[in-house]
């Protein structure tokens, strides 16, 4: 209870000292070869993630835990299909989904891998074969038993989908997979086409969620009904309304949580209530009336006065890219390094921080978040220098005209910028971006679309758009091999296909990469790369998913994905 | 006479069966224009890292890719034999979907028709009777006010005030009696306006006729008079604009269902617009069509009792009576043609003239000009 009196910012601020010297206790290991170690035995590493997941102790630290309560959490939807599996797990279904469900590994804040239903695993020398052991007793909670035959039908189902049953695969899951057998009750082992570091990492992510095979067996029709939708988690669907809320109640005989959470056995709270009220500022003032807990997806804007007022806000980062831009070097003006370097240096992190953020978001160092494990801050090849950009812009013939435009043999120096639907800050760091940009001699033009527009005259564009915006989300940092280059259906942000060299260089070790060690490696050097290239524009990491929460509720942790976690939580009554 | 009125009902309604199917066909054709579906747009989100091949093999699998012909002819023939088919965003049965938000519908609106019938009633009887004439101007403004005040602005005072400062109701629970009140205030404060304007004109109207000054010389006491003598003829237009508000309540309650957190019509509309999920529009559009069909000719009927002139009419020639229900029904908008058998026989015309003049009595009148103007301009 001692705790409650320190004011939630401190809270913020501890957490994020705390998170730093997660961040340095994993360097400390990376460098001394442990970190190997979580991919190729149990995953011993879990300890040293509970720093990080020290989210929880340090709020729990009050008091003891109190059993019962009910905790409603209000949420701006609660996505569409409730197909498991169906990979297009929304923002708002994978909450659910983690309380109803377990995973193969847990994934925490940091990165760190360690076990959950699968108590180890190893990997063969290549990273092509990998052998999960798992945990006894699991049991879904119809009953039915977590073993290796139901391991097998998930994997299948996340590699494959089921194509007759119009049910995707797992957007992030690897592409190489190849098969998997069970060998006994509790051991199964999978196989791969190509070396697979990512696989492990990848059963921690929210799509990856271990489903009854009752229910697996079941039309996609069926599937569709969150009450048929039987998982082994530490909660289970007590009832639930299309467009309305989704009400859990606590599995009383669940004893196999994750041992990074410290806390295994069945939840404290008796009920988890997600309730729809779309409007931000209804669900906010709801937290602060005291009519309910956890507020998801305020506006940043409102968090500094909620934390004024005495309330906990969390901003857990996801393990990802940082929200930024990828430019496409064949499209002019920035077929140009110059023109990209002097596009990283234009922008001014600080400003949109303080115009459009609070302090709780962080200016990228990198392409990718800092507290992806691999990350290294290479912040200084794109540090806002309004001077060094202006001079880039000469030395590649831009020359400013009496209008404050640049232009080189009559044609003006103009750039589309393309605010990203699904990130609802976009548009206000885009203009901010585009102020930044006019300044320095730029034409900025912004085109804001709805998410079916944009679908259409961005993502599927027939020409290339010279800015692409980022966010997203991946739980292993190979992800990064397959965005690089056209090779093996790449997606080729940067446009250059496979003729930058250095490019496809990197790509190979990351992606055939068979230790965490010499793959660290490549991925800093990759970085430095991309970044020096001018080929990626971070602005800054990303919070995607916004928590403003009643001050008595504790215990609660945020895994890699960002999802709050309430197995631990209790609310103090 | 009897098999006259039949074949009148049953050319009404084959009329509403072509109607509804009229609408489920423009529906489908007005979104199949728009560029994208629901399946695309959920999985091109950057955090699902689909391939576009990805994509179109699920596209492919909804039939989405399909010509827009063959997608139409599938839609309308599970139609026709009442299979509403599957919601592309939710995976679940349509007529499951709509079952579910039914219940909530017919609550939130049967209780904002209450709420607006009693304000719009109070307005108007005010707005004549009320001792100080300062007073009287006020009510008389009240429904401009009212029609001024966006929905959510009405909704979001309500629960600031009631819920979170004096904590009568939780925004969880949204179906609780004094939510759903607060719910129907929202949305019966502004249907109260167009009811209580027409209502108020209506009363001006009927307090200028000779028999009122007739009554009142005879010693006849106001609220008797009001209520016995001027409410009933002046209810005509009010009655037109509830048939046309019962379809508004019924599926226009977006905004105050997303503000109070209920879960009916208005909010899956909304939900199934943003992801043109199309098996839901055209199912809500359909259900849509058959109520203002059900409730304008409900309304048709109700003109005779309500106004003997048109009885009148109606009882010298079978034929007139079902002409004055048509052209009655004309004036909403709705499908009934003022002629029967398709040429105009006299009586057809004098009864339409008659049904008119109902709706002259409130306000110009011109054929073309939709009632609901007519009844504003009044």
């Amino acid at each position: 209870m001692s705790r409650t009196t320190a004011s939630p910012t401190r809270l913020t601020a501890l957490r994020r000292r705390a998170r730093g010297l997660a961040t340095t206790a994993v360097a400390a290991l990376a460098a001394t070869g442990l970190l190997a170690a979580c991919a190729t035995a149990s995953g011993d590493a879990g300890a040293a993630s509970s720093g990080s997941a020290g989210d929880a102790s340090a709020d729990a630290a009050g008091g003891e835990p109190q059993q019962g309560g009910d905790l409603v959490f209000l949420i701006d939807s609660l996505g569409d299909t409730w197909i498991p599996n169906n990979s297009a797990i929304s923002s708002f279904q994978g909450q659910v989904w983690g309380h109803v469900t377990d995973k193969l590994v847990y994934v925490d804040d940091a990165g760190q891998v360690s076990p959950w239903v699968a108590e180890s695993w190893e990997q063969n020398e290549d990273a092509t074969q990998f052998t999960l052991h798992l945990r006894d007793g699991v049991t879904f909670s119809d009953g039915t038993p977590v073993d290796a035959a139901a391991v097998v039908a998930n994997l299948d189902v996340w590699a494959k989908g089921d194509p007759d049953k119009g049910i995707n695969p797992i957007g992030l899951f690897p592409k190489t997979y190849q098969s998997a057998t069970a060998q006994d009750a509790s051991t199964v082992v999978v196989t791969f086409s190509a070396p697979t570091l990512g696989f492990i990492p990848t059963l921690g992510y929210h799509g990856s969620i271990l489903i009854s095979p009752t229910t697996l067996a079941l039309s996609g029709e069926e599937q569709a009904d969150l009450s048929n939708d039987i998982g082994s988690g530490p909660f289970v669907v007590k009832s639930w309304k299309e467009g309305d809320s989704v009400v859990l109640e606590r599995r009383d005989d669940y004893d196999w949580g994750p041992e990074a959470l410290e806390h295994t056995g069945p939840a404290y709270l008796d009920t988890i209530t997600y309730k729809i009220v779309a409007e931000s500022s209804l669900r906010t003032s709801s937290v602060t009336a005291g009519q309910a807990d956890v507020a998801y997806n305020a506006p940043p804007q409102e968090l500094d006065g909620l934390a004024a007022q005495g309330f906990v806000i969390a901003t857990p980062r996801y393990l990802g890219f940082v929200n930024g831009y990828a430019i496409d070097a064949t499209v002019a003006p920035f077929d140009d390094p110059k023109v990209r370097q002097a596009f990283q240096h234009a922008i001014d992190r600080d400003e949109i921080l303080s115009t459009v953020y609070t302090y709780d978001w962080l200016p990228a160092e990198s392409f990718i978040q800092s507290n992806v494990p691999e990350a290294t801050d290479h912040s200084a090849d794109f540090a806002h220098d309004a001077d060094l950009a202006a001079s880039l812009l000469d030395e590649a013939g831009w020359t400013l005209g009496s209008d404050g435009v640049r232009s080189k043999d009559g044609t003006p120096l103009a750039v589309t910028l393309y605010p990203n639907p699904y990130l609802a800050t976009s548009k206000a760091v885009d203009e901010l971006v585009a102020q930044q940009l006019t300044d320095l001699g730029f034409a900025v033009d912004i085109q804001a679309y709805d998410v079916v527009t944009y679908g259409e005259k961005v993502i599927k564009n027939t020409t290339p758009i010279a800015l692409t915006e980022i966010t997203r989300s991946f739980i292993d940092v190979g992800t990064v091999a397959s965005i690089l280059t056209s090779a093996n259906k790449g997606e080729d942000w940067f446009g250059v296909g496979e003729t930058d060299t250095e490019l496809n260089r990197l790509r190979d070790e990351v992606a055939g990469a068979v230790d965490t060690d010499s793959r660290a490696a490549s991925v800093d050097e990759l970085q430095g790369y991309v970044l020096q290239q001018g080929y990626f524009v971070p602005l800054t990491q990303i919070v995607q998913r916004i928590y403003v929460q009643n001050p008595a509720l504790h215990g609660v942790t945020y895994n890699g994905i960002a999802y709050a976690n309430y197995s631990a939580a209790w609310l103090e009554q | 006479m009897r098999h006259l009125y039949l074949a009148y009902a049953g050319r009404r309604t084959g009329q509403a069966i072509v109607v509804v199917l009229l609408t489920y066909v423009v529906t489908f054709l007005a979104i199949s224009v728009l560029p994208g579906d629901p399946v695309t747009s959920t999985l091109r989100n950057p955090e699902n890292g689909f391939s576009e091949e990805e994509i179109a093999r699920i596209v492919s699998y909804y039939g989405l890719d399909q010509p827009v012909a063959v997608q139409l002819w599938q839609a309308l023939s599970r139609f026709l034999v009442g299979d509403l088919g599957v919601s592309m965003r939710t995976n679940l049965p349509v007529a499951q979907l709509v079952g579910a938000v039914v219940g909530s519908t017919l609550v939130l609106a049967a209780s904002a028709l209450a709420v607006a019938l009693v304000l719009a009633g109070a307005i108007a009887y005010g707005a004549h009777r009320f001792p100080w004439a300062p007073g009287r101007s006020l009510l008389r403004s009240l429904p401009s006010f009212f029609l001024s005040v966006p929905t959510f602005v009405i909704g979001l005072v309500l629960i600031y005030v009631f819920a979170f400062d004096l904590g009568l109701f939780r925004v969880i629970e949204p179906d609780s009696a004094w939510a759903t009140f607060f719910a129907a205030l929202t949305l019966g404060v502004p249907v109260s306006a167009q009811l209580a304007e027409v209502l108020i004109a209506g009363l001006d109207h009927e307090a200028q006729q000779e028999y009122t000054s007739v009554a009142r010389s005879r010693g006849l006491g106001e609220a008797r008079l009001y209520l016995r003598h001027l409410l009933k003829p002046s209810s005509l237009p009010v009655v037109t604009v509830l048939a046309l508000t019962v379809g508004e309540l019924l599926g226009g309650a977006v905004i105050t269902e997303t503000i109070f957190g209920r879960t009916g019509i208005g909010s899956l509309v909304q939900r199934s617009v943003s992801t043109q999920d199309l098996p839901v529009l055209q199912a809500v559009v359909a259900l849509a069509a058959v109520v203002f069909v059900v409730v304008n000719l409900a309304a048709d009927l109700l003109y005779p009792l309500l106004d003997p002139r048109v009885r009148r009419v109606g009882s010298a020639r079978s034929g007139a009576g079902v002409g004055a229900v048509g052209a009655g029904s004309a004036g909403v908008g709705s499908v009934g043609a003022g002629t029967p058998d398709g040429e105009l026989e006299s009586a057809d015309v004098l009864a339409a003239f008659v049904a008119d003049e109902q709706l002259a009595a409130v306000g110009d009148s011109a054929i073309e000009v939709p009632l609901e103007e007519r009844v504003r301009v009044s």
